[in-house]
């Protein structure tokens, strides 16, 4: 331990800007994986808090197929009172107007309020304007008996000014209800969900007001024995009627973390880059010691130290630098997942489920994690320069050591490295997903990652060959010395360049990707989209009850002259396959869309006239995604569970979506209606006379609902503009991500330039002694810099070119099964060259002046 | 056991190494008769049986050849050289430029192997051990000083003198106390907080020479150790060295090209350019008085 802190840890403290730089990378890249993992975690758990809080002491639920259970259904499940107390519910989100104009989403639970008691702990602060404690069921009742009474939380109420006895307006899809608050929750039980956003009704109430007459969302069972679970949880499903599962409350969360693995997946995984190009700066600073340090390796061995203790020494240095990342990285984690989860939470909300994602505090589990990922990628990273500290021969003391002929030495094995690295990647890029996650995919880009890294100091050795010739033609002296400097320092620059090309590649082949993704999804939208005013409810909430146009609307919008069709739409959520995968099932009119709308079909060859013979037919037609994940294809048959028990439809037809990686599967709205009854439409496409001004008649629409309307009309174009912002909005994480790992990456290479400026002091003393003036020397040390960021662009472009076709034809499509047509965005990719060089550049302004002041005054022996 | 016989006769620092090293596994009975030999460069008793003294090296060369590179390529540094060195004495190898005075020292320190040809240390041949048992031959029974003084730039001349010792595993206040006293021995205790770039060569070389001292080796290697000094320098560094030999009775190898070091020398090794060397053990010997 004395030994390592006077040799290697002094020696970490006597360059700090390269040690600074290590763990700055380091803390970054744990800070980063950390982040992502918590913001992750935050937004499933949003999720899932609110569920328990509202389940309470549910043990078991009974659910319909995506649209509830009917009511004569429940007449039928008396026998449900064996086994423990039973409790219909209905969970939906509406939205409260407060009376300082705001409107806040609350999520509504009408419930039967003396069967639902024992169910959770809600109590009541107060229930009339005197203060009442305990507060006797019969009360409840009675309250709950008006139809227009509503309960809030305390804790809402007071926020919004909403009081006891006084109005509330409680929006449910585009029609407003005048309620009155007639009790007050305490803090506690469900009324905590998302800090107080609850509303309790009676289930009539409910029923009422979402326009769910004879249907509830669930019926809840509480188990006299919860301890007998599983045998009543098998008995209840043996003896349930058609169209009707029995599930654990936890499962919703399930589904919902299931539902979001792999777009949570792909994020960890790319999260893993900056860590990646952390470790890439241990690699390099551990060799750089070793390099540097050769004479003192080779006198410690001289002076008895043994190899092992050798090979420690330089492994721990890594691992005190993994140490100190770790330690910094844990907080700085979780100072990122808050700016995370709101890039995040756009993405969360707009595609997958609306829930309050906040980040959980920082664990043990969390620093442990931090610790056991980065200390042992750091010990890797060092092992091999640790490895040839070791070999250090004790004769090498006092030997002239020439590092360029130890570059030279070594520079086969690296290509032969690389090669073996692209057949992994070629024969990983062939090899189906592992439990729906693109395991191989991302195995194949690490290797072609591996592959760019070991091809770098092939890359610095043909500069070496031919860039003397040119760079002294068009650079002049400096240019000649620059070539020459970096020529001398192949193997010391390897490293840092390689993870700037890793970066720089990672950057490409995501801009490659995204730009493809958006170029595909911008020409499906032109495609699909031909409706010419797009209706819709207050924001879109992608999971739970969706909010619904009501029928008051449906008819003044379908009266107005100009409106040629309506095609109006329902989605629902609906568990499909073993694993009861949400799957989207949506009802639009067949025969509308035939007629005016522009599906992109995939298959088959006629997929119009397939369409045709499906409406008002058991028939569907289902997105590609679908089609991909679940192995289907048209013309085949897929079982759906409806409300009247399991149901087979043929597949008419595959069609391209990019809505929704979950997968859709759409019916005409006859056919809807037969299996799940007659829900109103979350949306609608109206189809305009061809001389009518959509923007006029939008305007039309909304002057005829009224000042207090809730819909959202969009134009074509606007709605055009809204789907590739929210597609921007997904992906600005991934490009914060990958900035991050290439300021890390550029540091780097300013830290290994900087070492090389300090080591060449002599030599740049000499430089200013036969003439070279300060500028001359900047100049020369910026080229440097300049040069290595070209070059690294270069090799990156190459790279992220594999790596993209990896990306959009391995990974992509075994994440989230869609079909990217590729597209190669020049101009971003001309435009980050630029940069790239410029930045570098700028990044060799510090070495450089260090270089100007070294040079000038270099008093050392 | 050992203790009777003759050996009970022996001085109280010759009993101090048999208690020393009497179960060392690396120290054979051999090499125990070559620490007899640390009074053959001093003043031994008349009675000592002179054929004992006579047949203890501490270090013992035979027809060491050593090429670097393989094939036509290849480059003979030396072509047979025989040399052998008892306890207390001083010997200077000495030579032009590329001789291949370096390349013997560093085959003798154990720091290298040869082509051919053995090495014995303390009577132990170098050959038969493999790399973790010549370390700890290195870091127990041989002291190195560098031409460029090899001192570890991140540490003080105090730590850089204590080395040996840590790295033999030496409690840390005990290696303290040893590493104090050595650097008093050499003249440099006001100096032993600096760190190597902030004193002077001279002093660098005599903090080497304390770390190639501390750990009481039997063997001490020094390549050049003046070469890099002014004559100044040199010269008190010089007579360190040789009264150093003198006092702990540590046999030093010691390459030079400076005649006047070699004239302090016991015995001198001339090399010469077609890296033969000529083993001139009869001149000046016993020529040098330890203080003079």
């Amino acid at each position: 331990m004395i030994l390592f802190r006077r040799f290697i840890g002094r020696a970490l403290w006597r360059d700090p800007v390269r040690t600074a730089v290590t763990v700055a990378g380091l803390t970054l890249g744990v800070a980063v994986v950390l982040a992502i993992r918590l913001a992750n975690t935050g937004s499933v758990r949003g999720f899932e808090r609110a569920l328990e809080l509202v389940a309470g002491r549910t043990s078991l639920e009974l659910v319909g197929a995506g649209v509830g259970v009917a009511e004569p259904a429940l007449a039928e499940l008396g026998w449900l009172r064996e086994h423990g107390r039973v409790s219909p519910v209905i969970d939906r989100t509406a939205l409260v107007l407060t009376p300082d104009g705001t409107e806040w989403p609350v999520r509504v639970l009408g419930v039967d309020i003396l069967r639902d008691q024992p169910f959770r702990d809600y109590r009541l602060l107060q229930i009339t304007e005197d203060n009442l404690d305990d507060v006797r069921p019969q009360d409840f009742l009675e309250l709950l008996v008006d139809p227009g009474s509503l309960i809030l939380t305390e804790q809402f109420a007071s926020r919004h000014g909403l009081t006891l006895g006084g109005p509330a307006r409680l929006v449910v899809g585009d029609v407003v209800h005048e309620m009155s608050v007639r009790g007050l929750l305490r803090d506690e039980g469900p009324a905590r969900v998302v800090d107080g956003q609850l509303a309790l009704v009676d289930i009539a109430t409910a029923q009422w007001l979402f326009a769910r007459i004879g249907w509830v969302d669930r019926v809840e069972l509480q188990l006299f024995e919860p301890e007998a679970i599983d045998e009543i949880e098998a008995k209840v499903s043996a003896r349930l009627p058609e169209g009707v599962q029995v599930q654990r409350p936890a499962q919703r969360g399930r589904q919902v973390e299931k539902m979001l693995a792999a777009f949570h997946f792909n994020l960890n995984a790319l999260s893993y880059i900056a860590l990646i190009v952390g470790v890439f700066l241990v690699y390099n600073t551990v060799a750089v010691s070793v390099i540097a340090r050769r004479r003192e390796i080779g006198t410690l061995r001289a002076l008895g130290a043994t190899r092992g203790r050798v090979l420690r020494l330089f492994l721990g240095e890594a691992a005190a630098l993994a140490l100190v990342g770790a330690g910094l990285g844990a907080p700085l984690g979780w100072l990122l997942a808050q700016g995370a989860v709101r890039l995040t939470s756009t993405t969360v909300n707009t595609l997958y489920v609306t829930s309050a994602a906040t980040v959980p505090s920082l664990g043990l589990a969390d620093l442990l994690l931090a610790l056991g990922v980065t200390v042992p990628l750091a010990l890797l990273a060092a092992a091999q320069p640790a490895a040839e500290a070791a070999a250090v021969p004790p004769i090498d003391a006092v030997r002239q050591i020439d590092p360029s002929a130890q570059a030279r030495r070594a520079s086969r094995r690296p290509q032969v490295v690389a090669a073996v690295a692209f057949a992994v990647a070629a024969w990983c890029s062939t090899r189906p997903p592992v439990d729906g996650l693109p395991l191989f995919g991302l195995a194949a880009a690490l290797a072609v990652v591996l592959g760019a890294a070991m091809l770098v100091p092939a890359l610095l050795s043909w500069l070496q060959r031919v860039g003397r010739a040119p760079l002294a033609r068009w650079l002049g002296v400096e240019g000649l010395l620059a070539h020459a400097n970096l020529s001398a320092a192949v193997s010391r620059l390897a490293v840092s360049v390689a993870a700037l090309v890793v970066s720089l590649a990672m950057l490409a082949a995501i801009a490659i990707m995204i730009g493809s993704f958006r170029e595909t999804v911008a020409y499906w939208v032109g495609q699909t989209l031909q409706a010419d005013l797009f209706v819709a409810v207050g924001d879109r909430a992608p999971v739970g009850a969706p909010l619904t146009i009501s029928a008051d609307t449906e008819a003044q919008l379908a009266s107005h002259p100009q409106v040629r069709a309506i095609d109006p739409f329902r989605n629902v959520d609906l568990p499909y396959g073993p694993d009861g995968d949400l799957i989207i099932l949506g009802a639009g009119d067949f025969q509308v869309l035939l007629d005016y709308g522009g599906l992109l079909f995939k298959a088959p060859a006629d997929a119009r006239t397939a369409m045709r013979a499906a409406v008002d037919a058991d028939a569907v037609v289902v997105s590609e995604v679908f089609a991909n994940k679940h192995g289907v294809s048209a013309g085949e048959w897929i079982s759906l569970d409806t409300p009247g028990g399991r149901r087979s439809f043929k597949v008419a037809a595959v069609y391209y979506d990019y809505s929704s990686d979950r997968g859709l599967v759409v019916m005409d709205r006859r056919t809807f209606t037969r299996h799940y009854g007659a829900l109103r439409p979350t949306g609608m496409t109206l189809y305009l006379d061809p001389d009518a001004d959509p923007d006029g008649v939008r305007d039309e629409l909304l002057a005829a609902a009224g000042p207090d309307t809730r819909l959202f009309i969009q134009t074509n174009a606007t709605l055009r503009q809204e789907v590739l912002r929210i597609f921007d909005a997904t992906f600005a994480i991934t490009y914060a991500l990958e900035a991050i790992a290439i300021v890390v990456a550029i540091m780097g290479v300013a830290a290994t330039l900087l070492t090389l400026v300090l080591e060449r002091r002599h030599e740049l003393a000499m430089l200013r002694l036969v003439g070279a003036g300060r500028r001359q020397i900047r100049r020369m040390v910026i080229i440097e810099a300049t040069l290595l960021g070209a070059l690294s662009q270069g090799l990156g472009l190459v790279v992220g070119f594999v790596l993209s076709l990896i990306l959009i034809y391995v990974i992509n499509v075994q994440s989230f099964g869609w079909t990217i047509q590729f597209h190669l965005p020049v101009g971003f990719l001309a435009q980050s060259t630029l940069l790239v060089a410029a930045t570098t550049g700028l990044a060799g302004l510090y070495p450089a002046a260090v270089a100007m002041r070294t040079s000038g005054g270099d008093r050392e022996r | 056991m050992l203790r009777s016989g003759p050996l009970g006769e022996l001085s109280t620092r010759a009993a101090r190494l048999v208690e020393q090293h009497a179960f060392d596994p690396l120290v054979s009975i051999r090499s125990l008769t070559v620490r007899f030999g640390l009074f053959s460069g001093t003043k031994l008793p008349g009675s000592w049986p002179r054929c004992i003294v006579l047949s203890m090296h501490v270090l013992e060369a035979v027809d060491l050849h050593k090429t670097y590179g393989d094939g036509a390529g290849g480059v003979q540094a030396l072509a047979g050289v025989s040399l052998t060195l008892s306890a207390g004495e001083l010997v200077a190898v000495v030579g032009p430029s590329g001789c291949g005075k370096s390349t013997l020292l560093h085959l003798c320190g154990a720091m290298d192997r040869p082509t051919s040809g053995r090495v014995h240390v303390g009577g132990v041949t170098l050959a038969d051990l493999d790399d973790e048992a010549l370390t700890q031959l290195r870091r127990e029974r041989v002291g190195f000083v560098f031409q460029f003084f090899n001192l570890l730039p991140t540490l003080t001349l105090q730590e850089n003198i204590e080395l040996p010792l840590l790295l033999a595993g030496v409690e840390a206040t005990e290696s303290e106390r040893r590493a104090r006293a050595s650097a008093e021995r050499v003249g440099i205790e006001h100096r032993r907080d600096h760190h190597p770039g902030a004193v002077s060569g001279g002093e660098l070389q005599r903090a080497a020479v304390a770390r190639a001292l501390v750990h009481e080796p039997a063997l001490v290697i020094a390549d050049e150790p003046t070469g890099n000094l002014d004559s100044e320098n040199g010269r008190l560094v010089l007579t360190l060295l040789t009264e150093l030999t003198r006092q702990t009775g540590v046999a030093m190898l010691l390459a030079t090209h400076d005649q006047a070091i070699a004239a302090a020398a016991d015995r001198v090794v001339r090399m010469r350019d077609g890296l033969e060397a000529r083993d001139t053990d009869v001149t000046i010997f016993g020529a040098v008085a330890p203080s003079s």
